[in-house]
């Protein structure tokens, strides 16, 4: 069967619909539709990235596999990029420095106010990580989380690599710029935080510095409609009220279907 | 619910689940374009080869009102603002659901999001005077992978609608859920008189997906259709006997019922299709997204038989990035009649038409005055484009242009054609409100966010408290580098100047809801508040910048 919704280099006894079912888990007390999941890459089929800063390689379950940076984080303790991050995880990633002058702190503040809203939620499924952009030591990270309240909270990790290992995973997540002068301008470095669940390849970005609700509501949207965390202080402020279908029966998703031929002119 | 028509498989979870699955079940479609290397749009993978000219402009059918005696059960009437004033006439269900579309027979059916199954959505054929209820079920998949939301919310874009029926970015809801909306179809009201005011009539309008950060991928997998608005004046028939009637080229195709028609819709959008011709979207791209396939009306490069006799063409952009500039492949010239739906004093005689996201053009071409010998011409492109920033300022040679529709002219068979262009059409609503204020509004950039007076969005925080029955000058402006298409809803401005020189003569006269800030622009409107309380958004309608908040709010208030 075909998954339409980006290209995938080979068949394999598996469908998007029974990868997704396979990953259903109860967390919380709620489905979480595969975000809990926590696939190694063992697991799956070993790809080769291509060259090109940015890179990934969509998977024939439709999930996305990035190059296997190793990172370190606050602590000291070594990760991979796409083995213990990315895989089968719900995360909101920003690209931040210890010693940033100007939206870094800003942008920590307002993402804790975000967590705050999700604490029942975070650590587990949901991680928050930042990147850090100027290469900075575990002490200097720990120092800086450490100083606006969010070291040690469960989910929320800063890490750190070579310059070419962020800079492919910044343009991976859609923050390169063309001009590489502004590429590698640390003052006007993206304020963009990136949104991922990635068992459903779900992507989304908003300001990290703009509203915590929006942010937050934006996070629980990564999650399917019919497994998202209930979060009451995170409701927006609708202009009218909507109701719920009687006898709805929920949908599946659809698989596409191959080119009905060549036409006859 | 109308018939899907050509092209579509439909899935709204109510009972079509049996065909749906039969359908889905046999492909036999394998992938070989897996490698994405996320580079600018520019250097993406490059759609498959489609023949073009392979098949006919397609048009989707009208919605059709609910019959009086199945009425939409448990309305709450009460949501509405002015309900008891402006009652329905008729009542209308429209269900959000997948299903899949294929644009060209070379392509694949791909997951698509429609309305009623439709790409692009049926057609809604409304009327002044006439008030109608609309309820849009979420049917989508709650479970939906890759790009897209499951969550939507409709807003009918120029619509003067009260916002608890606006369909703004805040008001998206999930699958199994429903909406009401209240779509008074009143003019915008004199307030000189307190009366509605004719002049303030709109035409061409269409709705589309306005789910909050996810607009962009919605509009693009399909969540997009015309609204088109008909009073005594602009009465669709061309042998109209009211005295009062325009009686431009009428009748707007249904479905498959294209004869004697000759009121078009064209949309105009442009879509990336993977190695086997499935629908691909970029969901990390931050820029803009363009593709390289032109569609109109959902189709890859159609072709329409055209008589010799005028035609009104209603030209959309319904983006979700490219801007264009639309010519005839012969350079003959058209009547060009309405800015973005509105009709405009007099006819003004064009060559070309550019349109930013979401900008439409009315115009009436006149094949008749083609020489026998001519047989076919094109509607070209001839914006020049290369990334989601916005048009580079160069215009392509016409040979170089990018076509996007073939007319092919059918021989002189005695036709009669009763339709005209009057020399006179609508007038401009008077700008008699004395000014209360006047805003700025600078849509920037900073650390890669978007920004407006410096600010990010924050749905909670009213940037400007208009109060009703006054009017205000807002001042639009932008930096360097970016296109910025931006919109306002349910006021309608009129564009006062932009980059400090009028606009009279030009096409950017009259009223605009669309307002396409190339960089460094400026454009100054004057704007009233009439007839709603509550809140509005204004934001960018290159669709990748809005999702990424490039908006703010306002609000009416008493």
């Amino acid at each position: 069967m075909s998954s339409p919704h980006h290209g995938v280099p080979e068949r394999e006894p598996v469908t998007r619909r029974s990868a997704f079912g396979g990953l259903l888990l109860p967390a919380a007390g709620i489905l979480l539709g595969g975000c809990a999941s926590s696939l190694k890459s063992a697991s799956k089929p070993e790809v080769e990235i291509p060259e090109g800063r940015g890179a990934f390689v969509m998977r024939p379950d439709g999930t996305r596999a990035f190059r296997n940076h190793e990172f370190v984080d606050q602590d000291g303790n070594k990760v991979r990029f796409q083995d213990d991050l990315v895989e089968g995880k719900i995360f909101g990633a920003t690209f931040q420095y210890a010693k940033c002058k100007g939206i870094c702190s800003n942008m920590t503040e307002q993402m804790k106010k975000a967590y705050d809203l999700m604490t029942p939620i975070m650590g587990n499924p949901v991680q928050f990580y930042m990147f850090s952009l100027a290469g900075d030591s575990p002490a200097a990270m720990k120092e800086f989380m450490q100083a606006r309240g969010v070291y040690g909270l469960p989910g929320w990790r800063f890490f750190s690599g070579t310059n070419e290992a962020i800079t492919d995973i910044r343009w991976a997540f859609g923050f390169g710029d063309p001009n590489e002068e502004l590429d590698q301008n640390l003052a006007g470095h993206t304020g963009m935080v990136r949104f991922c669940n990635h068992s459903l390849d779900k992507w989304s970005a908003c300001p990290a510095q703009g509203s915590p609700e929006a942010t937050a509501r934006l996070m629980v949207r990564m999650f399917p409609a019919n497994a998202r965390p209930q979060l009451p202080n995170i409701a927006s402020k609708a202009a009218a009220p909507t109701y719920r279908m009687k006898d709805w029966v929920p949908a599946k998703p659809l698989e596409g279907q191959a080119a009905p031929g060549t036409p006859s002119l | 619910m109308s018939d899907p028509g050509p092209n579509s498989v439909f899935n709204s979870g109510f009972g079509r689940r049996t065909f749906l699955k039969g359908s889905a079940l046999t492909t036999g479609a394998f992938f070989i374009n897996s490698k994405f290397t996320h580079l600018r749009l520019a250097d993406e993978p490059s759609s498959p080869f489609t023949t073009p000219w392979a098949q006919p402009l397609a048009f989707t059918p009208y919605n059709v009102p609910l019959p009086a005696f199945e009425p939409l059960a448990d309305v709450n009437f009460d949501n509405f603002q002015r309900y008891d004033e402006l009652p329905a006439a008729h009542q209308y269900k429209v269900q959000i659901c997948e299903a899949l579309h294929c644009p060209h027979p070379q392509l694949a059916f791909s997951p698509s999001t429609t309305y009623n199954g439709m790409c692009p959505g049926p057609t809604f054929m409304m009327r002044y005077g006439q008030p109608v209820i609309t309820r849009f079920e979420n049917c989508m998949p709650p479970v939906m992978p890759s790009y897209g939301s499951c969550d939507v919310v409709t807003h009918v874009h120029n619509g003067h609608h009260a916002p608890e029926s606006d369909g703004g970015p805040w008001d998206l809801y999930s699958p199994g859920i429903y909406k009401d909306h209240h779509w008074a179809n009143v003019y915008a009201s004199d307030l000189a008189t307190g009366q509605p005011d004719s002049r303030e009539a709109k035409g061409t309008l269409f709705y589309h997906d306005h789910c909050h950060d996810f607009t962009g991928a919605n509009v693009y997998r399909g969540l997009a259709g015309f609204f088109l608005l008909f009073d005594n004046f602009d009465s669709g028939n061309e042998n109209d006997t009211n005295p009062d009637a325009f009686r431009l080229p009428s009748g707007v195709p249904d479905g498959k019922r294209v004869r004697n028609r000759y009121d078009i819709p064209l949309v105009i959008s442009d879509r990336r299709y993977d190695a086997n011709g499935f629908l691909v979207f970029n969901t990390m791209e931050m820029d803009g997204q363009l593709g390289d396939k032109n569609l109109i009306n959902g189709r890859v490069q159609p072709y329409f038989e055209v008589e010799r006799r005028k035609y009104r063409f209603r030209i959309l952009n319904s983006g979700i990035s490219r801007f264009y500039d639309v010519w005839f492949s012969n350079g003959m010239t058209f009547q060009y009649i309405a800015n973005d739906g509105n009709m405009i004093p007099a006819p003004m005689t064009l060559q070309n038409v550019k349109l930013g996201v979401a900008e439409r053009a009315d115009i009436v071409v006149d094949f008749s005055q083609l020489p026998a010998t001519t047989t076919e011409i094109y509607l070209v492109n001839r914006m020049e484009q290369t990334n989601g920033r916005g048009p580079t300022g160069n215009t392509l040679p016409m040979n170089a242009a990018p076509k996007l529709l073939k007319l092919i002219i059918r021989p002189q068979t005695g036709i009669v054609d009763n339709s005209r262009v009057p020399t006179a059409l609508r007038e401009l609503p008077p700008m008699d409100v004395p000014v209360a204020r006047t805003r700025d509004w600078h849509f920037d950039r900073s650390n890669g966010m978007w920004t407006v007076n410096g600010q990010l969005f924050d749905e909670n925080r009213c940037n400007a408290a208009c109060k009703i029955g006054t009017a205000e000058i807002w001042n639009f402006s932008t930096a360097g580098g970016w296109a910025h298409p931006v919109h306002n809803h349910m006021e309608e401005p009129r564009v006062l100047s932009r980059n400090g020189k009028s606009v009279v003569g030009t096409v950017m006269q009259g009223r605009k809801d669309a307002h396409p800030l190339y960089p460094g622009d400026e454009i100054s409107v004057y704007i009233k508040f009439r007839d709603w309380l509550g809140k509005y958004p204004m934001h960018c309608h290159n669709l990748t910048h809005e999702d990424h908040a490039m908006m703010f709010r306002w609000d009416v208030v008493p």
